[in-house]
């Protein structure tokens, strides 16, 4: 469950927001509406000038990154160097997490990460399913994707997948997409115009 | 006309042909056997070996501090890291000699297990890397700016701490970066003279037992054998130092 109640200036932008949710949320909205901002501010990459940010019943407005269980995904997210295979559990061995084979084996299936090599030198689509995948075995309790389904093959299908990864794992996820129709896979769907947000459902 | 051109070819060339002229003089007209005698190769060594030691102390030191700027402003910070490469070398080399001698609890304790800095390796290491530590750090802060935060950010996100996100995900893609600027920062180390004139004239250790840094020994030779010596030691050094600026080229490619 994510409740957050933002506000942030940056410039002559100003966002006002209003999330409060669990599961799979679509977060919409046309460019410079704030979702980015919106997502950063979650995430820890930006503080709200005003506001409070609660993460299943623990208050984190003012947590650093390393220390919100927020896991947040844009499409340049990686860590480049690593190979395919350490990549993936490269999160869950910060924290000391014991991940079975299975699960991995899991992940791998259903997000599609049949292939190997250096992550850098995947393609954008190969590499965001790899972000992604790495960000569930890290076990989170939210995933943030900022535009990072949007270039991966068949994605509808992808959502689904990842969707029910989530779900099992007990992660909530925000995701924002340039294609409306993808609320529909979702939980709920909010929606930003000018800073300002709007729940449709 | 290309006035643009002109002026960009008038203002290189006031730049570069002292140096023409020197390599011209050097191994030609002014041409001094001194000039590349075996004291001169011995000094040449001395200030590659020391200068690529003092980058290599850089590389240790100052990367965090360079990667803390690039990620924070600290505006207060960043001009002090700014000093030494500021002020007047000899300055630094006069400080060098104070703080290693006994008028500081930290010189007497120095001496007392027997460490000097006066003419010595050491001291001449640590010279050079004061004033080139700084040259080191102003160019990997743009490298590290440049790099995608996104990378840092999402490697945060997954529970690794500052530390841990620089170690492991900052480092291993500065490779490039960091070659290209110890590079850059020896170059400014094989030039210092100010601090290391007044730190370490010459060296009184083996193996290099009476030598002098080479900027140091064209001072020298200037002053006792007059403008023949002098010019073609430098032309030796000009050559070593145009290698050096070849291999950061390539580096940078």
């Amino acid at each position: 469950m994510i409740e957050a109640e933002v506000k942030k200036k940056l410039g002559s932008f100003s966002l006002h927001a209003n999330v409060s949710d669990e599961h799979f949320i679509c977060l919409t909205g046309k460019n410079g509406s704030g979702k980015t901002t919106l997502l950063n501010l979650i995430g820890g990459i930006l503080t709200p000038d005003e506001g409070h940010i609660t993460l299943n019943s623990k208050k984190i407005t003012n947590l650093p990154i390393e220390r919100r269980q927020v896991s947040i995904i844009t499409q340049d997210s990686c860590i480049p160097h690593l190979d395919v295979d350490r990549h993936l559990v490269w999160g869950a061995k910060n924290k000391g997490l014991n991940i079975e084979q299975e699960y991995i084996a899991e992940i791998k299936t259903s997000l599609g990460v049949q292939f190997d090599g250096k992550v850098r030198k995947l393609s954008l689509g190969m590499r965001e399913r790899v972000a992604l995948a790495t960000s569930l075995i890290s076990e989170p309790e939210l995933i943030l994707v900022d535009e990072a389904l949007s270039n991966i093959d068949n994605h509808r299908d992808f959502i689904d997948a990842f969707k029910n990864l989530a779900a099992k794992a007990k992660i909530d996820v925000i995701f924002t997409t340039q294609y409306p129709d993808d609320s529909s896979q979702a939980d709920h769907h909010y929606q930003l115009e000018s800073g300002k947000s709007t729940r449709l459902f | 006309m290309n006035w643009l051109k002109l002026i960009s070819a008038l203002s290189l060339a006031i730049l570069v042909i002292p140096v023409f002229l020197l390599l011209y003089e050097g191994f030609g007209p002014l041409r001094d056997p001194i000039g590349y005698s075996y004291d001169v190769f011995r000094s040449v060594e001395l200030t590659l070996l020391s200068s690529a030691i003092a980058a290599t102390v850089s590389v240790a030191l100052f990367t965090p501090l360079s990667y803390y700027f690039a990620r924070n402003k600290n505006s207060i910070a960043e001009t002090l890291s700014d000093i030494p490469a500021s002020i007047p070398h000899p300055i630094i080399g006069v400080a060098i000699l104070v703080i290693a001698s006994p008028l500081t609890p930290f010189g007497k304790f120095l001496l007392s297990v027997g460490i000097n800095f006066f003419d010595s390796f050491l001291g001449l290491i640590i010279a050079l890397t004061i004033v080139s530590a700084p040259i080191y750090i102003k160019s990997m802060q743009p490298f590290f700016q440049s790099m995608n935060i996104a990378h840092e950010n999402y490697a945060l996100g997954l529970g690794a701490s500052k530390f841990r996100t620089f170690v492991s995900v900052v480092l291993p893609n500065s490779g490039k970066g960091i070659l290209s600027a110890s590079l850059i920062s020896m170059s400014r180390a094989m030039s210092e003279f100010g601090s290391i004139s007044i730190v370490a004239y010459y060296v009184l250790q083996q193996p290099f037992y009476g030598v002098n840094p080479a900027p140091v020994l064209v001072f020298q030779y200037y002053t006792y054998y007059g403008l023949g010596a002098a010019v073609t030691s430098s032309a030796v050094m000009i050559l070593v130092s145009i290698a050096m600026m070849v291999l950061l080229r390539l580096v940078r490619r």
